[in-house]
């Protein structure tokens, strides 16, 4: 009898949660956002603390719950999260990742909102189309950054000269210099990636693909791109580039930091992560011109939501509050460089340092915006690695690879 | 008829409610991913939506025997095998024996012994990957030089074997210490009568450990080897935290493979076919062990 009881109210208990659970019933603009980031400490400080103040002041029903996650293992993490129905409901995601997971079907088309046209115009092209995928918009751009070259003041200095070199010969013959003595590089590119080594393969005079995005044969094997590849391996064999390129120790930053390098290419989180020990310590310059110009790659973030959110009309809410020229000009202090045309226009009060990555980002290459990025990611990578570790001819890996990636961009 | 059949299986009857919830657990948690996983391997799966994007039959399996990395993991696993488990056993053997003679503080020799297996996995591999760092900053770096040993530094993790290398060697040193206390509860089986006959006759420590202890060890020792054996295929937490497969996927062993291609690379239907490949490979070689340890009991008893 008494047990019978219990199972009755056990029963009753469920059942008034699960009606409980059904009950969400969507009033418009209110509703709690769970949103994760990757922000640094500094950047998720300016968010904190003047961002959502500034939201709640004008949305005060809706509540954010941010999250900060770590880099390592967040893919992992949002397949765990997604299939286990515990997904954010907007997310600040790498722009290379949008596609990819606009593929597997997890995000909210934005282009369906009806807002989405009038704010489509503002944000910069090259920002925007890294949500583009299969005639439709998964996101918004966020924040878009790249990478410059920073000089050691120091070995500077011991090199005679105050100001960085503006042409990549100019910067080979101080790295010719300074192999002289022992553990010092002129250069050297943080991996064999294509976010760590295409700023040199373009600025040499290397393609991936036609403008189109759509092959890589005659582009990524063409002879400039062999030439571009080939000069950086035997700048590597004349001794030129350290080990930081292999993983190896001293790394860029601690490099940077003991003298060891002449300049590294860096995004402003290396300013904004080490403080103003970096900004006094060094010369920020654009990327030594070589014979493809002075070409880096474009780096930054989209703001996505998982189509699973229950709190759409919130969560677009808060999205299209984040691309406000107050919030993207409030982002901008830490040196993330806004994604819409009025803000940039209008930046005022952000670090020296931020104007040399606009200038740098007019040149700016974006990576192959497709849904296999990240196949064809290792196939570049693989590649370039082949040729440093003597296991292909330049010839050999670039052929294969442009092979390989042909097949991944149909 | 009917009434006999119902006599025929009382036993049986009367022990099902009590199988029962055991066979549920099992059909939960073993049958049915093992199901699922062989299904996810006949497509294109889509994990985040649970659903087969097509059904592309066995081509995955296909891929799976053409795929170099897949080749390059598998060696590299069964290299692991074979480099790592007879020095683990040697050395825990001869520790297990030295422990065994009495000597002052072999109790705390035992403990100190065992401390590198209950050690994690995770924070000895991140230690061994700061010894091992590449330069003359790296500690074995440093040390081989001030020793003379080498003339320039060793980047240990730019090589293919040279990271396989450290890897072996964790294994090892963290290997010995199970081995120690296996060999040890096998060497107190043993009857010390053997020992005393043998020194009326006169033999020598070396002949004892050869024509007793190693004969009526055998059980323990093709226990341990199975054990061993079988978990060299499961090697996974040091490869991913020291090497995560660089160079170029040259380090990469079957787990860690298999975890790139499903987590990383999203193509869930192919490692699935990987897993049902490698599965199937560890059953031929524990049923192939298990044959072989029945043998090795036999021929332990005196």
């Amino acid at each position: 009898m008494t047990l019978k009881k219990l199972l009755v109210g056990l029963f009753s208990l469920l059942l008034v949660a699960g009606l409980a659970g059904c009950k969400a019933d969507p009033k418009p603009v209110s509703g709690k956002v769970l949103f994760w980031h990757t922000y640094s400490e500094g950047e998720e400080a300016l968010f904190l603390e003047e961002v959502v103040p500034l939201f709640n002041e004008a949305y005060p029903e809706i509540e954010i719950e941010s999250v900060r996650m770590p880099y390592d293992g967040l893919k992992q993490q949002v397949i765990t999260a997604y299939t286990g129905n515990v997904a954010p409901d907007v997310m600040r995601m790498d722009i290379v990742w949008v596609p990819e997971f606009a593929k597997q079907g997890i995000l909210e088309e934005v282009s369906a909102f009806d807002e989405f046209s009038d704010l489509k115009d503002n944000f910069f092209a090259g920002s925007l189309s890294t949500n583009f995928y299969n005639g439709k918009y998964y996101g918004l751009p966020l924040n878009t950054n790249t990478k410059v070259a920073v000089y050691s003041k120091a070995v500077l200095a011991e090199l005679g000269m105050t100001e960085a070199p503006a042409t990549w010969d100019e910067m080979i013959a101080l790295a010719r210099t300074l192999k002289a003595s022992d553990d010092r590089w002129g250069l050297t590119p943080q991996g064999f990636g294509p976010w760590g080594f295409l700023p040199y393969f373009w600025t040499l005079g290397g393609k991936v693909t036609d403008d189109e995005y759509s092959v890589a044969t005659g582009y990524l094997n063409s002879a400039d791109s062999i030439a571009a590849v080939q000069q950086l391996y035997d700048y590597y064999k004349e001794g030129l580039i350290g080990p930081a390129m292999f993983g190896e120790q001293p790394d860029a930053w601690g490099g940077m930091a003991g003298g060891n390098y002449l300049w590294i290419d860096d995004g402003p989180w290396y300013f904004s992560i080490i403080g103003q020990t970096a900004i006094d310590s060094t010369i920020v310059s654009t990327i030594p011109e070589g014979k493809g110009g002075s070409v880096s790659v474009v780096g930054g973030e989209d703001l996505v939501m998982f189509n699973k959110s229950e709190n759409k009309d919130a969560s677009w809410t808060f999205m299209q509050f984040m691309m406000t020229d107050e919030v993207q000009k409030i982002m901008a202090k830490t040196g993330m460089i806004p994604v819409t045309q009025s803000a940039a226009d209008s930046l005022t009060d952000v670090p020296a340092y931020v104007a040399t990555y606009i200038e740098q980002l007019k040149t700016a290459q974006p990576r192959t915006p497709s849904a296999s990025w990240g196949s064809i990611e290792q196939v570049l990578s693989l590649a370039i690695e082949s040729v440093f570790r003597d296991e292909k001819t330049v010839t050999e890996a670039l052929n294969d690879a442009a092979t390989e990636i042909d097949a991944l961009l149909k | 008829m009917k009434k006999s059949l119902k006599y025929k299986y009382r036993n049986e009857l009367e022990v099902l409610p009590f199988l029962l919830p055991g066979f549920i657990l099992l059909l939960i948690f073993i049958f049915y991913p093992i199901a699922k996983n062989f299904y996810m391997s006949l497509s294109d799966y889509n994990i985040f939506l649970d659903k087969m994007n097509t059904f592309t039959g066995i081509d995955n399996y296909i891929r799976v025997f053409k795929d170099k990395m897949f080749w390059d993991a598998f060696i590299n696993t069964a290299a692991y095998a074979a480099v790592t488990i007879l020095p683990q056993m040697a050395i825990g053997l001869i520790l297990a024996i030295i422990i065994n003679t009495k000597i002052k503080g072999s109790f705390l020799f035992r403990i100190l012994f065992y401390i590198p297996v209950i050690t994690s996995w995770l924070i000895v591999s991140l230690i061994f990957r700061y010894l091992f760092e590449s330069g003359d900053a790296g500690l074995i770096n440093y040390l081989l030089l001030k020793a003379n040993l080498i003339q320039t530094s060793i980047s240990w993790f730019s090589n293919r074997w040279t990271a396989n290398a450290v890897i072996w060697i964790l294994a090892v040193w963290k290997g010995i210490g199970w081995n120690m206390v296996v060999f040890l509860a096998g060497l107190q089986g043993i009857d010390r009568s053997y020992y005393e006959a043998a020194d009326i006759d006169g033999a020598n420590i070396i002949q004892k450990v050869r024509f007793i202890t190693i004969p009526l060890l055998k059980p323990v020792t093709f226990f341990i080897m199975t054990n061993l054996l079988v978990g060299s295929f499961n090697v996974f937490t040091q490869v991913y935290v020291m090497t995560n497969g660089a160079p170029m996927g040259r380090t990469q062993v079957l787990l860690s493979y298999m975890y790139k291609v499903a987590f990383t690379d999203f193509q869930i239907g192919y490692s699935s076919a990987l897993s049902v490949v490698v599965g199937v490979f560890i059953f031929i070689l524990a049923m192939g062990q298990q044959k072989f340890l029945n043998m090795g009991y036999k021929e332990g008893q005196l």
